[in-house]
């Protein structure tokens, strides 16, 4: 059957199926017909890399390294410089998953992740958190990664710190907003940190979370991609892998879907036969297409995690201006337990955020004039993000339905609601003690903390489904990896049980939460399995 | 052009909800409450909302977003209802689909959940606003949630305009100034 479709598409494409010109790297557009002068799309290759973030660039980089014949697919475009327009709705349209609406099917919690050359790591905040060793234990004590020790894992994490040039920004780098949350951190004794991160050259344009047009961000489209392409790797973008076959151990059949211009609309399909695959497309959508293609059975997108953040805003007297500078550089670590018996990493984290207005409002309580006189106050507001690591769940289950729409099944936990009640009330003590005038906790009408005297009113906070704008930026484990086929998904070494071939390779392989950002532990694992994988293909 | 806010509302829920809808149109008279929504003037242009469920639109975009306040221009003048027809036509139908149902939601849920005699689109803008803030906060999921997506959608894209940007304090894109 899926022979008699190779065919056909190969018949439908004509000389388009051509294996390219292998030994060229670039970056090639496939929603522009014909590809450009000389190019072609890839027929038969010997890897086909899923997805062109930190974990699929530095695998396919690595490979190329050694040798080997590499295409990535992209759904995402490329953008950079003047591209990256640092308007919202342009922005969180062309270089995020769903347009920027991805929500857990009750709409409870936006679920946000790249979709753009570059992945994740072009959108994100920059913030680099190693894996806690901690977590490391737990993974080998209940996970049965035995293989996962700090030990093993410390010649990956150098690498990847290496390519994300990873240093600590000065203190008088800080925009207000972080200076401000510093504040409240020393008046009241809690414990607090300036994030590494891995800008080099920053200028302060204040929107990362649209990507960086003066490319100071050390990040896969930087670092790895240029890399790999002088190595001789192509990547496509805007295109959509729907389906993987197994042929055999040495032979998958990738379905994929050009997209039109914009990235809207499917326009045709081309068939690629690859080797061995890697899907490195994120958590979701990587275990969104094991599920299309039917591999990982009883385990693609079950016991999954968010992660679950909620933005607070606060508003000063004086002008915040939390749209300039470093979004994001400082963290209150006071109430993290990095000795978690069960975890290993536990508790809660309290960040500041800065942003563009659009972003902004969207996380505000109310609308109308009340909302709008809010926002008139734009330029006096700080924002805090609250992160709270997660554990797997039976709730966590994602879902395909038959016309194609993905549902993200997710549910708060009582112990989970109970964190984020305790986060708020630490992030309302914090601000108070910045000097905020009030304190705002995005639940519709508003929950305003003006004095300490006012905090009874978190028992209002019962984090019903759809009442305040969670957030997830970090999801993992939709195809978990361990010790067994009864378990997992994938082998440790990344491979599906039941498909040889086929390989994971990002954070859908993460059984627990590594740490509170996931840019450095998704690198880490990547050189690691990397590597593992050279020693045995080449 | 916009984000999507509703890639995932919950479809079963507006089917059981438009079922719920069907009987109440059919045993309260569906003359009756097809005569209170009334008929839409044409817009020209739409590339997938009805009349009816763009005249809605419009009627929640001004009672969340209106003019005034300290801005000289709401979402209805700054055409974003117009902005949310031609983002819902790149969407899937699934999703286009789920947003009509949701719209016909607001348009009759005065009638349907706040026994009111008149639909949405004929409610004074006040009234609008005080019902929708009423939804947001309602005991009803499938309520909280209509009111959440449209929220999201009508903020971003309203405050992300630059003529708004003058009444709010901010001074726009910083790279051009930056890296001049």
């Amino acid at each position: 059957m899926a022979a008699h479709r190779l065919r056909r598409a190969k018949r439908k494409a004509g000389a388009a199926m051509n294996a390219g010109t292998p030994g060229r790297g670039g970056v090639f557009d496939v929603s522009s017909p014909g590809l450009g002068a000389g190019e072609s799309l890839p027929g038969k290759v010997k890897w086909c890399v899923i997805g062109s973030g930190p974990a699929g660039a530095t695998v396919a980089r690595a490979l190329a390294k050694a040798g080997q014949e590499v295409v990535v697919l992209e759904e995402g475009p490329d953008r950079q410089g003047e591209k990256l327009t640092q308007r919202d709705g342009e922005m969180y349209d062309q270089l995020y998953m769903g347009r920027g609406g991805r929500t857990t099917s009750d709409l409870s919690m936006s679920v946000l992740g790249g979709r753009v050359l570059g992945g994740g790591s072009v959108i994100n905040a920059c913030d680099v958190v190693p894996i806690h060793r901690s977590v490391l234990r737990v993974w080998q004590k209940q996970f049965g990664l035995s293989e996962y020790s700090a030990e093993a894992l410390a010649e990956d994490e150098q690498a990847a710190l290496a390519d994300l040039s990873v240093n600590r920004p000065d203190k008088s780098t800080l925009n207000r907003n972080n200076a401000l949350l510093l504040s409240g951190c020393e008046r009241l004794g809690f414990r607090s940190e300036i994030m590494q991160h891995n800008r080099v050259g920053c200028v302060g344009l204040g929107t990362c979370f649209l990507g960086c047009p003066a490319s100071a961000k050390r990040n896969a489209r930087t670092v790895q991609i240029p890399q790999a392409v002088a190595d001789g790797v192509r990547f496509f973008v805007r295109a959509r892998a729907k389906r993987i076959e197994p042929m055999g151990k040495k032979r998958h059949l990738v379905t994929v879907r050009a997209l039109d211009e914009r990235g809207y609309h499917e326009t045709r399909e081309f068939v690629i036969e690859a080797e061995q695959v890697i899907l490195a497309a994120g958590a979701i959508p990587t275990g969104e297409l094991l599920l299309r293609s039917g591999l990982a059975k009883g385990h693609a997108g079950r016991r999954f995690l968010l992660q679950p953040q909620l933005p607070i805003a606060a508003f000063f007297a004086e002008p915040v201006r939390c749209f300039s500078g470093i979004p994001q550089s400082v963290a209150v670590t006071e109430f993290e337990n990095l000795e978690d018996a069960t975890h290993g990493f536990w508790g809660f984290r309290i960040e500041s955020i800065g942003g563009t207005p659009g972003i902004v409002s969207t996380m505000l309580p109310t609308v109308g004039p009340e909302g709008q006189t809010h926002m008139q106050r734009y330029a006096h507001l700080a924002g805090a993000l609250l992160l709270h690591p997660d554990a797997p769940s039976d709730t966590s289950r994602l879902e395909v339905e038959r016309n194609g729409r993905l549902l993200i099944h997710y549910t708060l936990s009582a112990e989970q609601k109970q964190r984020l009640r305790q986060s708020v009330d630490a992030a309302v003590r914090l601000f108070l003690a910045a000097g905020a005038q009030e304190v705002v906790v995005p639940m519709p009408p508003g929950l305003v903390f003006r004095e300490l005297s006012d905090l009874p009113k978190l028992a209002r906070l019962a984090f019903e489904p759809a009442t305040v704008p969670l957030i997830s930026a970090h999801q993992m484990g939709t195809a978990r990896m361990g010790p067994s086929a009864k378990t997992a998904a994938c082998s440790p070494s990344g491979e599906l049980y039941d498909a040889p071939g086929v390989f994971v390779f990002d954070s859908s392989l993460f059984p627990s939460s590594p740490s509170s950002h996931i840019m450095a532990p998704v690198l880490t694992i990547a050189h690691h399995l990397s590597r593992r994988l050279l020693s045995r293909t080449v | 052009m916009t984000a999507n806010p509703f890639a995932c509302l919950a479809r079963r829920r507006f089917l059981r909800y438009s079922l719920a809808g069907f009987a109440l149109l059919v045993g309260g008279g569906t003359g009756g409450l097809l005569g209170l929504r009334g008929c839409a003037q044409d817009h020209l242009g739409l590339r997938a909302l009805s009349a009816q469920d763009f005249r809605t639109l419009s009627a929640l975009a001004e009672a969340i977003l209106p003019a005034g306040n300290g801005f000289p221009k709401g979402a209805r003048e700054l055409l974003l209802p117009e902005a949310f027809d031609h983002f819902l036509a790149d969407e899937p139908e699934f999703v286009a689909s789920d947003l009509r149902m949701a719209l016909t939601l607001v348009e009759f849920g005065p009638v349907w959940f706040s026994g009111r005699a008149a639909t949405f689109s004929h409610l004074p803008a006040q009234k609008r606003l005080a019902l929708f803030l009423a939804w947001s906060q309602s005991e009803r999921l499938l309520l909280r949630q209509v009111t959440l997506a449209f929220r999201k959608f009508f903020c971003l894209v309203f405050y992300d305009h630059e003529e708004v940007w003058p009444h709010i304090g901010y001074d726009g894109p910083s790279a051009k100034r930056v890296l001049r």
